[in-house]
């Protein structure tokens, strides 16, 4: 099955989608249909009788329904050993982690294994809610994996996750239009204003590009995208009490962002963009260019969705500034385990947690739900690529993916940066002040540890 | 002012209510127009809704974006959600309410006035403040993310409005009947069953309407107290898909009529007793 | 008074309320509504101001800090960035729903056809859930299918995206709850004036009073009443504004319930200073009612 078809499946999901931090898809349907299965939900445990361990595993709810046919395969193939019960958590990610928050702070929590956000580990670690992995989830094993997802499952030296799928910000354009414009994908910010200037005046294109830039966790990731194509940075590598956003560096990020609507490259109104509304724009074959999750090629082939075809779509990674990388902000899910369940269920979510993340299975679910595999080796995988081409064409977008800061306040962290991101975007306040500002304000957080 | 008008040479009366019906016209289509848009939008394609400049009527009317909500278990888990909580929370609200109006109606004891005062001084909290309070006793207790939780939270506010309408309405009761009952040798609790209840019905039944409103609407609490879609009623599940998660607008505005279709019934069937409920306080009083 | 007197008077109050079987039934009535109220809210009040004074989080009460959340929340810019849109929207909003609502209470202070289908109509806006009325006007205040956004571009009125400007927020969050509410204002207003018996404005008329004089010394002081009843809760309500600008503005324009909601509900550092803004929230509330009971002479109970 493919991502359109899970995302079609939902009512309201006509233009839903599955991005890294606001999870969301179908909801009610696969819940239904994943309880019938998880039963009596973490009620049973006990394995003292010699039957299966039965541990609770919660995740947002998904809608492919290949999911479910993992577990049952899991439960198959442990018979006897390992029992999974699933139970539904809120697809909103801030409500998930609300949820998680509230049952772990009132010590009350039955869940086991937890498929959980890219951006939580540290708040969770810090608090020693969830298990230090290092022992079984060895050096060498990491090394496999997508470098991205693991920095961000790792706090304080320790791993604490186990990526399970990923994603990254990608650079949509309109292959057309760039061709007929005898132009290639552009490398630099600049050239994106060029090309898109260009485009916008010959063929008479509303807009230039579109992206999030809403007051939001996503306005987040696309401000920080800016700043880390420009070679600033918000913590320095590997540490979490000190902030570094404060230098000319990061200003001239914001600046780009602010520049896309000074020079009318993007609408006005992108500042209380989120995904759906660019993604509509770009579908709707209003944008020559569109930074957006790997989800939307998808939607792209879908005629109800999309008024632009997909051959019309390229992907490329997302700009950088003259002299510097790119950067694209990571997504993703994961699996923690519970530091305060019984040994024996963390052995078995540990279990759970490996097979998911197995092979054959990060394979199976990037060809029946298009998730993005976090072992690197399946980028390589012919059957991959041919089925799921926005594996392909996001390769190296992937490979240059940055987790946004690992810190036990993130949450906090975030709400301030949302703020004067998307004040600076507004031209409200400027980019000199929004980052000066932020640098006052997280120095504030981070000397909460 | 008003009876002003009212008298007036026959041509200056004419022209004088083709004034008023042309202002009451005004005032009315301004009060429906947002809802009217809503519906357009509800009925309309993708292509006419993003179609610049907007058409004024509907120009190939289409069901779809009903069928678009009505596929959706979450949104019908929501009405249902919403229907539980707020049937619930006003049954509660009545139960106590009517026992302890007949009290302040008709018994006589001294702390009556502290006991009304208390009771409508909820009336002035902001709800707001004791979300955390609550939010941390709820946890305690285990009914984060339950129904109770809301209907809890609702109740208690929604009582000062019980209350004070059912006070109002008890005291319009001759007082005769129940007298006679208690010579009869019916204690006060019999008086109150058997001859209040039922003579009070009409004016249970609008308080009950308006305590069903006001559940139906609460946001706050829900929006607090719970997370999953299982229990989420359709005040936090509307506004979270259309801020977040769709383009869709149509759906969103399907959605938004869906919802508030049965509030329009309530409100085009009962609105003489809403009207007499919800002056009674203020007018009486 | 001797303490032996006032101990003997208690207890007589005690026997005299308990001892009689019909008073006893009374307190067993209000009882139930009474413990849960007490239980459910004024509890959980006290609850929040010992939060208030202390270091707490959602899951510590920490130690005793004074009045440090008090000084702290004041230095919030955010706070106070709800504080002055709280303010304005009270004072604009309820402005506004008087005067008009009192202008179409007058005007429809009579009989005419079509009264019923009125009344309808003017309730249908008041009876929605606030929250999903301002979903529905941030979809007709959308950049691409908002038609109040197209409109005002099209006059020129307005040229940026509404949803983009706080100013433009705060204005539509007036006029949502205008919308909203002063229909129900009217009514109220209506009720009002319709509790002044004709013969009162025909001897004024009689004796030379006109239209002006009629109006303030005859119908603004009979229908004060009814007035201030309304207006404190059109007031409270406006003050304690949650949903209208969560929604709305999808989370970007702060009220001072939205600050308190974030701060407990959503950030984990700021929980005790929200506790200090929900206190004062409190506070405040009762002060507003408190001015409108005593200081505008409100009458506020119906004893018989």
């Amino acid at each position: 099955m493919t991502e359109e078809d899970r995302v079609a499946r939902s009512a309201f999901g006509r233009g839903m989608s599955r991005r890294d931090f606001l999870k969301v898809s179908g909801a009610g349907l696969a819940g239904a249909t994943l309880l019938g299965v998880a039963g009596c939900g973490g009620g049973g445990g006990g394995s003292q009788s010699g039957g299966p361990v039965e541990f609770t595993l919660s995740m947002a709810p998904d809608d492919s329904g290949v999911r479910q046919k993992q577990f049952d395969d899991f439960n198959k193939q442990n018979k006897g050993k390992y029992k999974v019960n699933y139970r539904e958590v809120p697809s909103d990610t801030g409500q998930y982690f609300d949820q998680l928050r509230t049952e772990f702070q009132a010590g009350q929590t039955n869940i086991d294994l937890i498929g959980g956000d890219v951006i939580w580990p540290a708040q969770f670690a810090a608090n020693g809610w969830i298990l230090d992995l290092s022992d079984r989830f060895t050096q060498e094993e990491q090394k496999k994996f997508l470098e991205g997802p693991i920095e961000a499952n790792t706090y304080e030296g320790a791993i604490y996750g186990i990526p399970w799928y990923t994603d990254a910000g990608l650079l949509y354009y309109r292959k057309d239009l760039l061709e007929k414009a005898g132009l290639e994908p552009p490398e630099t910010w600049e050239e994106l204003k060029q090309q898109a200037q260009q485009i916008m005046q010959q063929e008479g294109t509303e807009n230039g590009f579109v992206f999030q830039g809403a007051n939001y966790e996503g306005g987040v990731v696309d401000g920080l995208e800016y700043i880390w194509t420009h070679g600033g940075d918000v913590l320095p590598e590997g540490q979490s009490d000190k902030v570094i956003i404060d230098s000319p560096q990061s200003v001239s990020g914001l600046q780009m962002e602010r520049s896309m609507i000074e020079d009318g490259i993007s609408p006005q109104a992108v500042a209380s963009y989120k995904e759906p509304e660019s993604q509509g724009v770009f579908l709707r074959g209003d944008a020559v260019f569109c930074r957006n999750w790997p989800y939307m090629y998808a939607l792209s082939a879908d005629p109800e969705q999309s008024s632009i075809k997909q051959e019309q779509v390229g992907i490329a990674p997302l700009p950088k500034s003259q002299g510097n990388e790119t950067f694209s902000g990571l997504g993703g899910w994961n699996f923690f385990i519970n530091a305060n369940s019984d040994p024996e269920k963390q052995d078995a979510a540990f279990a759970f947690a490996q097979f998911m993340t197995s092979p054959e299975q990060q394979k199976r679910s990037a060809l029946e739900a298009s998730l993005l595999p976090t072992r690197s080796a399946l980028y390589e995988d012919q059957e991959i690529k041919n089925k799921v081409p926005v594996i392909a064409l996001g390769r190296e977008a992937l490979n240059s993916s940055r987790p946004r800061p690992v810190s036990p306040y993130y949450s906090d962290m975030s709400l301030k940066m949302a703020e004067q991101f998307n004040e600076s975007l507004k031209g409200n306040v400027s980019p000199e002040d929004a980052i000066s500002t932020l640098q006052t304000e997280l120095s504030d957080i981070v000397a909460q540890t | 002012m008003a009876s002003a008008t009212a008298s007036g040479s026959g041509s200056g009366k004419t022209l004088n209510s083709v004034l008023f019906y042309v202002f009451l016209i005004g005032f009315v289509l301004v009060s429906v127009f947002p809802l009217i848009w809503i519906f357009k939008m509800s009925i309309i394609t993708k292509r006419e809704l993003f179609a610049s400049p907007p058409t004024i009527l509907p120009q190939t009317p289409t069901a779809e974006s009903y069928g678009t909500i009505f596929s959706d278990p979450a949104f019908q888990k929501s009405l249902l959600n919403s229907t539980i909580i707020a049937g619930s929370t006003t049954v509660i609200c009545l139960f106590l309410g009517a026992i302890s109006a007949y009290a302040i109606a008709r018994l006589r004891f001294r702390l009556k006035s502290p006991v009304m005062t208390l009771i409508l001084a909820i009336s002035f909290f902001p709800q707001v403040a004791i979300i955390a309070p609550l939010f941390i006793q709820f946890s305690q207790v285990g009914l984060i993310n339950t129904y109770w939780s809301v209907i809890i939270a609702d109740t208690v506010f929604a009582l000062p409005l019980t209350v004070w309408l059912l006070v109002a309405f008890f005291r319009e009761l001759p007082k005769d009947l129940e007298e006679a009952a208690k010579v009869d040798g019916a204690t006060t609790i019999q008086a109150f069953r058997k001859v209040i209840v039922p003579l009070a019905a009409p004016g249970v039944f609008t308080t009950a309407i308006l305590t069903f409103i006001f559940a139906w609407n609460d946001y706050l609490f829900a929006n607090t107290f719970l997370f999953t879609e299982d229990t989420q009623p359709v005040t936090v599940v509307i506004p979270t898909f259309a801020t977040q998660y769709t383009t869709d607008y149509a759906a969103q505005a399907a959605a938004a009529v869906v919802v508030t279709v049965p509030l329009v019934l309530l409100v085009l069937i009962f609105q003489r007793r809403i009207v007499s409920g919800l002056t009674a306080g203020a007018v009486k009083g | 008074m001797t303490n032996a007197a006032k101990e003997n008077k208690r207890g007589g109050f005690f026997k005299e309320e308990f001892g009689n079987p019909e008073r006893r039934t009374a307190y067993y009535m209000v009882l139930p509504t009474l413990v849960t109220i007490l239980v459910i809210a004024f509890f959980p009040i006290a609850y929040s101001i010992l939060l208030s004074v202390t270091d707490s989080s959602l899951t510590d009460i920490g130690a005793f800090v004074g009045i440090q959340n008090y000084v702290d929340v004041f230095a919030n810019g955010d706070f106070l960035g709800g504080l002055t849109n709280t303010v304005i929207f009270t004072v604009v909003s309820v402005f506004f729903e008087f005067v008009i609502g009192l202008t179409i209470a007058l005007a429809i202070n009579r009989a005419f056809r079509g009264r019923g289908l009125v009344r309808a109509a003017v309730l249908v806006p008041w009876a929605f859930p606030t929250a999903i009325s301002a979903a529905m006007w941030r979809l007709m205040l959308q950049d691409e299918v908002g038609i109040i956004q197209y409109v005002a571009n099209a006059l020129g009125v307005i040229s940026e995206p509404i949803l983009n400007d706080r100013t433009l927020l705060l204005i539509s969050c007036i006029v949502v709850d205008v919308w909203k509410t002063t229909p129900f204002m009217a009514l109220l207003l209506l009720a009002g004036l319709q509790t002044i018996p004709g013969d009162v404005y025909e001897a004024a008329r009689v004796d030379g009073a006109n239209v002006m004089q009629r109006f303030f010394r005859i119908t603004m002081p009979l229908l004060k009443p009814a007035l201030l009843v309304a207006l404190l809760f059109r007031t409270l309500d406006a003050w304690r504004m949650y949903d209208l600008f969560w929604v709305l503005s999808d989370r970007n324009l702060e009220s001072l319930s939205t600050f308190v909601y974030k701060t407990v509900r959503i950030s984990q550092l700021q929980f005790a200073e929200g506790n200090a803004a929900a206190v004062l929230i409190f506070l405040s509330a009762f002060a507003i009612a408190i001015f409108f009971i005593k200081g505008l002479g409100m009458q506020t109970s119906s004893e018989d």
